[in-house]
């Protein structure tokens, strides 16, 4: 294909991103320097890095940024674990089961989120199935505290993405060879470890894409902790997307809300260059 | 792997696998059931399980008033549907061209939408769903139609061009969406955009546009070069090779991509939030159920019409996919599969 065809039939495509993307990044960046509320959107006054001082020096934004890394250091592998370990039992059952199986597990995935999470809350309220199990198993009544609301937001999380995981670890077994297995299984090999030996060296390309996809979703976080959390400052459970929403469009701190959304761009990519320049060079390499 | 074979073995598998879908469906159940009870036994302290069913809160949900012929007009509108939906599932087996047939239930479908608010007092809800149907199938038409375009010569042009749209495009589909969606409501409000369904509809397409084009590109990769030349040898130029020869060819793929799309501008809701006033769709439509937001109804009201208002949203989707659902899998693993 030549250069100018291939511009001709990419160029609506990379118009829109240009326009809707790049364009409101720059202007991100460029709010980030300024002080701006709704009285002031017309003309936002300069005042060089003091919003990223002000966001830095913030208890509050690093509380936000704690509770995001706990999300994900808790809710990224139990995800994936989860996945690994379904998939590879959901391969042991008959096909019609399977697909009985694979249509409920797929539910959460499917809904969307903030129905979910309104779902997932209506167990928890005074009035709810699990609530109720609380006090009739634990003589407890359910409270909404920092730590339950926290708590509540992980087995959300793992309960809206394991779906994922589990498809495409399903979906990777059934390519593995049968020969490589029964060839182990003649050299004696345990169940476990073929699983070892066999299975997840077989996942592993499939497991790094899977961990970067989670962590990328896992950081921007937002629609399940916006309801579960309702935005309420004592519960202390924000993201720092929840956190930036709030700054933005609660308290009118537009500047210092650009400059954490431009703070949180940065740290993503730092995580993802790596992987970023990987892909740059297979791309080369391909043509 | 073989199969485990001992009787406990097998036991302990289905335990596990029915404990997971009980955690994966309780939700879902629970919200069910408390849609179809009423104000005082959807807040009993106590679970109820038995109980008389009711549809008032449906009813309160969608209907500002019940018409006196109520019943007739909602027996002929569920009619409507299923003659619809029974069209769809067996377009196959009707000698007819299936694309007069899909095109004739699209139709059937705007008339039915268009006409509900007429033979029925419907809530603001409806308009929310109408809203949500606008910005989903808008959605969907420009980014895929754009996106096959720019998948495709992805998939073709060996230039270094394209590998800078491509790793853009990736670097791009990583970032937080409240880096874009913050400008978004500047530019809304400098430009008096807000509220616009066209504006909600453009920003989805841009946002979603990196992974649109790198999966379409996947599926554009599979098909061998030389069925376009040996149309384009035949007279036909690039686009017309295109559109009259790979897009029916990839047309499954297409299917997949559109789903995922659909997903995606269906499901939004921090964008739709920040972008409109009173458009809403329904994830901030159904938002306003939960504790806090502006204008949400009473805390013990809230129960029974969230309820409600989640199943109602759930439905569609569900017949969607389970429409899909082998398009919906496949597009699942080609996109882990392939990056």
């Amino acid at each position: 294909m030549k250069r100018s065809t291939f511009f001709r039939f990419a160029s609506p495509s990379i118009i829109i991103m240009t326009l809707l993307m790049v364009i409101p990044l720059g202007m991100a960046i460029y709010l980030g320097l300024h002080y701006m509320t709704y009285a002031n959107v017309t003309s936002p006054q300069f005042v060089g890095l003091r919003n990223y001082v002000n966001v830095l020096s913030d208890p509050r934004f690093w509380q936000s940024f704690r509770f995001t890394a706990l999300f994900i250091v808790v809710v990224v592998p139990a995800r994936m674990l989860i996945g690994f370990v379904i998939a590879l039992l959901l391969d042991q059952v008959s096909s019609l089961l399977r697909g009985i199986y694979l249509s409920i597990f797929l539910l959460p995935f499917i809904v969307v989120p903030v129905v979910g999470a309104i779902m997932f809350k209506q167990l928890f309220e005074a009035s709810g199935l699990v609530a109720w199990m609380y006090r009739e198993l634990l003589n407890q009544r359910f409270l909404y505290t920092e730590t339950s609301v926290k708590a509540l937001i992980l087995i959300h999380g793992v309960w809206q993405v394991a779906p994922y995981p589990l498809v495409t670890y399903f979906a990777g077994l059934q390519t593995l060879s049968q020969d490589l297995l029964e060839a182990a299984s003649i050299d004696g090999a345990s169940r476990w470890q073929k699983i070892r030996h066999i299975i997840i060296p077989h996942v592993s390309t499939l497991t790094i894409s899977l961990l970067l996809f989670s962590l990328m979703d896992a950081y921007r976080i937002f629609d399940n902790v916006f309801v579960l959390s309702g935005l309420n400052p004592v519960y202390k459970a924000d993201t720092i997307m929840t956190y930036t929403y709030q700054q933005a469009m609660k308290v009118q701190r537009l500047g210092k809300a650009n400059a954490m959304a431009v703070l949180t761009v940065v740290g993503i990519l730092v995580i993802l260059i790596p992987s970023l320049v990987q892909s740059y060079r297979e791309q080369i390499e391909e043509r | 792997m073989e199969r485990i074979e001992s009787t406990f073995g097998r036991i302990m598998i289905h335990v596990v696998l029915v404990v997971f879908a009980a955690y994966s469906m309780t939700p879902f159940f629970w919200s069910a059931l408390q849609s179809i009870k009423t104000l005082k036994d959807a807040n009993s302290r106590t679970p109820k399980f038995i109980f008389t069913p009711t549809l008032e809160n449906y009813q309160e949900l969608w209907l500002r008033s019940v018409p006196d012929n109520g019943a007739t007009i909602a027996y002929f509108l569920i009619m409507a549907v299923v003659i619809l939906i029974c069209l769809l599932l067996f377009a196959e087996h009707i000698p007819v061209g299936n694309g007069l047939i899909y095109g004739g239930v699209a139709l059937g479908f705007v008339v039915l939408l268009w006409a509900i608010p007429r033979l029925v007092d419907t809530t603001d809800f409806y308009d929310y769903f109408i809203n949500t149907v606008i910005v989903t199938v808008g959605t969907i038409v420009v980014s895929i139609s754009i996106g096959c375009l720019a998948g495709y010569s992805l998939a073709r042009y060996s230039g270094h061009a394209a590998v800078v749209v491509l790793i853009g495009a990736l670097a791009f589909r990583a970032l937080p969406r409240l880096a874009f969606i913050l400008p978004y409501y500047w530019i809304g409000t400098l430009t008096n955009l807000m509220d616009s369904r066209l504006l909600v509809i453009l920003a989805l397409v841009a946002v979603n546009q990196p992974f649109t084009i790198w999966m379409l590109r996947s599926f554009f990769m599979e098909i061998p070069n030389e069925i376009e030349e040996s149309a384009m040898i035949d007279g036909a130029n690039r686009l017309v090779a295109f559109v009259r020869v790979i897009v029916p060819i990839t047309w499954p793929g297409i299917i997949s991509t559109s789903l995922f799309t659909l997903l995606l501008a269906y499901n939004e809701f921090l964008l739709v939030k920040v972008l409109t006033q009173s458009n809403w769709t329904l994830p901030v439509a159904i938002s306003r159920f939960t504790a806090g937001g502006a204008a949400s109804p009473s805390v013990s009201a809230r129960i029974p019409l969230g309820a409600a208002a989640s199943i109602s949203a759930t439905i569609p989707i569900v017949l969607v996919i389970l429409f899909f659902q082998k398009n919906l899998v496949k597009g699942l693993t080609a996109g882990a599969v392939k990056g």
